[in-house]
């Protein structure tokens, strides 16, 4: 089977089936009993394996399994094993909650939260031929006509991580003549690229990416602990679904980061990509464009009048853009209305500049796919990066060519639906982050309210390394 | 058979290890060698034999696989299962390590310089292939990295005078690989080969390619509409029953057109094109053969650039061997 994650992931082995050269090197953790020194090993017709005991008793032995957190946190093998994923982490998850809700009494019930990003919004509208904001409410429509009970927009959590990306970036900015590690700030919202900086250059690279949480997990914060505590839930009550341009954030999904210990819930439950919906669609025989719109959810979306937003810059969340103009009002008192982009090495590797008196005082660059993130590590490993941000996207050409995102149809080019997909995503009106009065409610109420510990843990997160296995197993000459 | 392949000289280059590649430098003047003993050596000749000039020994920290020499002779790149590709400077008699590449994931199998001498490609067992750009300054920027192969890829090989590049892998097949559109993409997967692909080679025209395989056989590639958007490739011959076990390398004689190759069976074979065969059909005639040419697997053949017929082998029990192929008809 293809792999579907990013190109970056695939050059980790991420996407790798075990072969011979390559063994896992996972110690798989067995509940061993004592005292039961001799036994055989009888495999049953259905290939389950039982222990047969001197006493001539029988007992079934556990499967050895490896999860999707082994092989986060492992630097070896990492084992492909896709059904591991699918059976985690797929639209047949969602069906299966959706049933069992039909049938559970009111009291087993979950409430189904599913959050949709604009870019696998823009993604649905161009195959169905509809504006995004018309997809979103056709979107809203099928899925509450499935059971799901919230139908939200990563739109609204993507303000709070450009805020905080903000905020970091001058945090950063004023302590760089300290932290020599404080810039270049790179961006956190691609999993692909943490992944990659994780498993290849750990310690090294950690320290310049940015603690802000994704629009994704930022969802999580805001559904399982503001959403929860305001309808007198507990998070395992809720089944929260995001709805993705790319399959490495079912990987991001599955950190330990984002696991609520105490309530034992995923901020996020599942993650299922553009196309997945698209599956979704065929399996209930529906076609997007036929189905009756509903009103959007307005509590968590990014609307105005009806009307989803979206947010200035480029189709992966607009990070370099907010925290430029932010930044060159803030620290040198500049409005920047338009933002010059310089292409250097290829379209995928950009440059934008603010001078002031003839000196260059900001120098922020957007670095897509695996070649200019290589490039990009390189220069900072030799002291060479000029850079005080880079917006920082695994996939060429970014999020909107995920690859999660709908595939071309035969008569179309990738090119030519790339294309498609961008004009639909900027044809939604962009929104000032700081002028968006729920958020900034939100960081007074919510926020203010849970301590600012808490609320970082709600904002923020954290990065590790994971360090290099050498053992006999995976040298080969 | 009356054509020969008369043994020129022998010596030890690699002692208690394996030699895995030999390259002579665009003059012929110098060789590169490298071994599993993580060493470098640069030989050159003083009277009539080859004497070792200088080790580079501090680049790598594991086997160096593969040397190459830029077109220009300035520069050696080398690769190693360390996964680096260090690029070093000549200065008077001795090299400097400008800089190291790093990037692959794991071993790197082999590295090629373009003929401009700007471009420069890699590819490991992480079953990629990179593209690295040199500047003015000494500078390298990766340009491209690209996964068209399933598992290790063995070798890459430009074009002898288009930017296009063709790499040889354990999952059979071989690429060829043309920048398109701000980016490096696969144009062609030559399929044929029944096991690993370990070498190729491209004709002096740049028309044709050779390639051998742990299969044992020697397979002859064709190319239609090179240039064009849509090229095809095609066997048009295979050289069956030569060879009793994997092959291991093969060079096309840019001067003479001979083919050779380097076998585990310990032997070097040189093939002989027949010049009345229909070009669609071509026929390739074993012309010598020497059966022990090592005492263990040959790596690697190259055909000096300026002196024809003149070759260099090397092999696992750390030797290289010198040979002239006299062809009888000459």
């Amino acid at each position: 089977m293809a792999s579907h994650f990013s190109g970056v992931l695939k050059l980790t082995d991420l996407d790798d089936f075990i072969t011979p050269s390559q063994e896992c090197v996972k110690p798989v953790k067995l509940e061993k009993k004592q005292g039961e020194s001799v036994a055989k090993i009888q495999i049953e017709d259905d290939g389950s394996y039982f222990q047969i005991n001197q006493d001539g008793g029988k007992q079934k032995l556990e499967k050895a399994k490896i999860t999707l957190n082994d092989c986060l946190a492992c630097s070896g093998c990492i084992t492909s094993a896709e059904s591991v994923l699918i059976a985690q982490q797929s639209q047949e998850e969602i069906f299966k909650v959706l049933r069992n809700n039909k049938l559970a009494s009111a009291t087993d019930q979950v409430v189904v939260v599913v959050s949709v990003s604009p870019q696998s919004r823009a993604s649905l509208a161009a195959r169905f031929g509809m504006s995004s904001s018309e997809t979103g409410r056709r979107l809203t429509s099928f899925l509450k006509g499935l059971g799901v009970h919230h139908v939200f927009d990563t739109g609204f959590s993507r303000t709070f991580s450009l805020l905080e990306s903000q905020q970091e970036f001058l945090e950063r900015f004023q302590r760089k003549e300290q932290d020599k590690s404080a810039l270049p700030m790179l961006t956190s919202a691609c999993p692909g690229w943490i992944c990659y900086a994780e498993k290849t250059h750990g310690e090294f690279i950690l320290p310049y990416i940015s603690t802000t949480r994704s629009p994704q997990q930022m969802m999580g914060s805001l559904v399982k602990d503001y959403f929860a505590e305001a309808q007198g839930l507990s998070p395992r009550q809720i089944f929260h679904v995001a709805v993705m341009p790319c399959y490495d954030k079912k990987l991001e999904a599955s950190r330990p980061d984002f696991y609520l210990e105490e309530a034992e819930s995923r901020e996020v439950d599942l993650v299922i990509t553009s196309g997945e919906v698209l599956s979704m669609l065929e399996q209930e025989k529906v076609i997007l464009n036929e189905v009756k719109a509903a009103p959007l959810d307005e509590l968590f979306s990014n609307v105005n009048g009806g009307e989803l937003l979206s947010h200035a810059g480029g189709g992966s969340g607009g990070y370099l853009h907010h925290v430029f103009t932010h930044t060159a009002k803030q620290l040198f008192g500049e409005e920047v209305k338009e933002l010059t982009y310089k292409t250097l090495k290829n379209k995928d590797f950009q440059e934008v500049t603010l001078e002031k008196d003839g000196v260059v005082v900001l120098r922020f660059a957007s670095t897509y796919g695996f070649r200019n993130i290589q490039n990009l590590v390189q220069k900072l490993k030799r002291g060479k990066s000029p850079y005080h941000f880079v917006e920082v996207m695994a996939c060429p050409s970014g999020c909107l060519n995920g690859g999660g995102q709908l595939k071309p149809l035969p008569d179309q080019t990738s090119k030519d639906l790339l294309q498609q997909v961008e004009r639909l995503y900027k044809a939604e009106t962009a929104s000032l982050p700081e002028d968006d009065t729920r958020v900034s409610d939100l960081y007074h109420s919510w926020l203010h309210n849970v301590g600012a510990e808490r609320a970082r843990q709600l904002l923020r997160t954290q990065y590790h390394g994971v360090e290099k296995i050498s053992n006999g197993l995976i040298i080969k000459w | 058979m009356k054509d020969a392949l008369v043994l020129v000289e022998r010596f030890t280059a690699h002692p208690d290890s394996r030699c895995w590649h030999v390259a002579w430098n665009p003059t012929a003047t110098l060789m590169a060698s490298c071994g599993g003993d993580r060493a470098i050596r640069i030989w050159g000749k003083e009277g009539d034999s080859w004497k070792c000039l200088s080790v580079l020994q501090d680049g790598h920290q594991r086997t160096v696989r593969r040397v190459a020499w830029s077109p220009c002779g300035t520069y050696l790149a080398s690769a190693s299962f360390d996964a680096t590709t260090c690029i070093w400077k000549k200065k008077n008699d001795d090299f400097e390590c400008l800089t190291t590449l790093e990037g692959h994931e794991n071993e790197v199998k082999c590295v090629t310089w373009a003929p401009s001498g700007n471009l420069l490609a890699t590819c490991s067992r992480d079953k990629s292939v990179w593209v690295w750009e040199v500047d003015e300054e000494d500078e390298y920027e990766c340009v491209t990295v690209i996964n068209s192969h399933t598992q290790d890829v063995k070798l890459v090989v430009w074009h002898p005078t288009l930017e296009l590049l063709a790499s040889a892998s354990y999952d059979n097949n071989i690429c060829v690989y043309k920048e398109e559109d701000d980016d490096w993409e696969c144009k062609a997967t030559l399929e044929g080969h029944t096991s690993t692909v370990w070498s190729l080679t491209f004709d002096p025209s740049g028309q044709r390619m050779a390639s051998c395989s742990d299969d044992r056989t020697v397979k002859i590639w064709k190319c239609q509409n090179i240039e064009g958007p849509d090229m095809t490739w095609k066997c048009v011959c295979t050289l069956s029953g030569f060879h009793e076990r994997s092959v291991y390398d093969i060079a096309w004689c840019r001067l003479t057109g001979a083919l050779v190759t380097a076998c585990g069976d310990d032997g070097v074979r040189v093939f002989k094109e027949d010049s009345t065969a229909d070009p669609e059909q071509p026929v390739f005639s074993l012309a010598a053969h020497v059966s022990k040419a090592h005492s263990q697997d040959v790596n690697c053949v190259a055909w000096n650039p300026k002196e024809a017929g003149v070759l260099a082998t090397c092999s696992d029990n750390g030797e290289i061997a010198i040979w002239k192929y006299q062809d009888d008809h000459e």
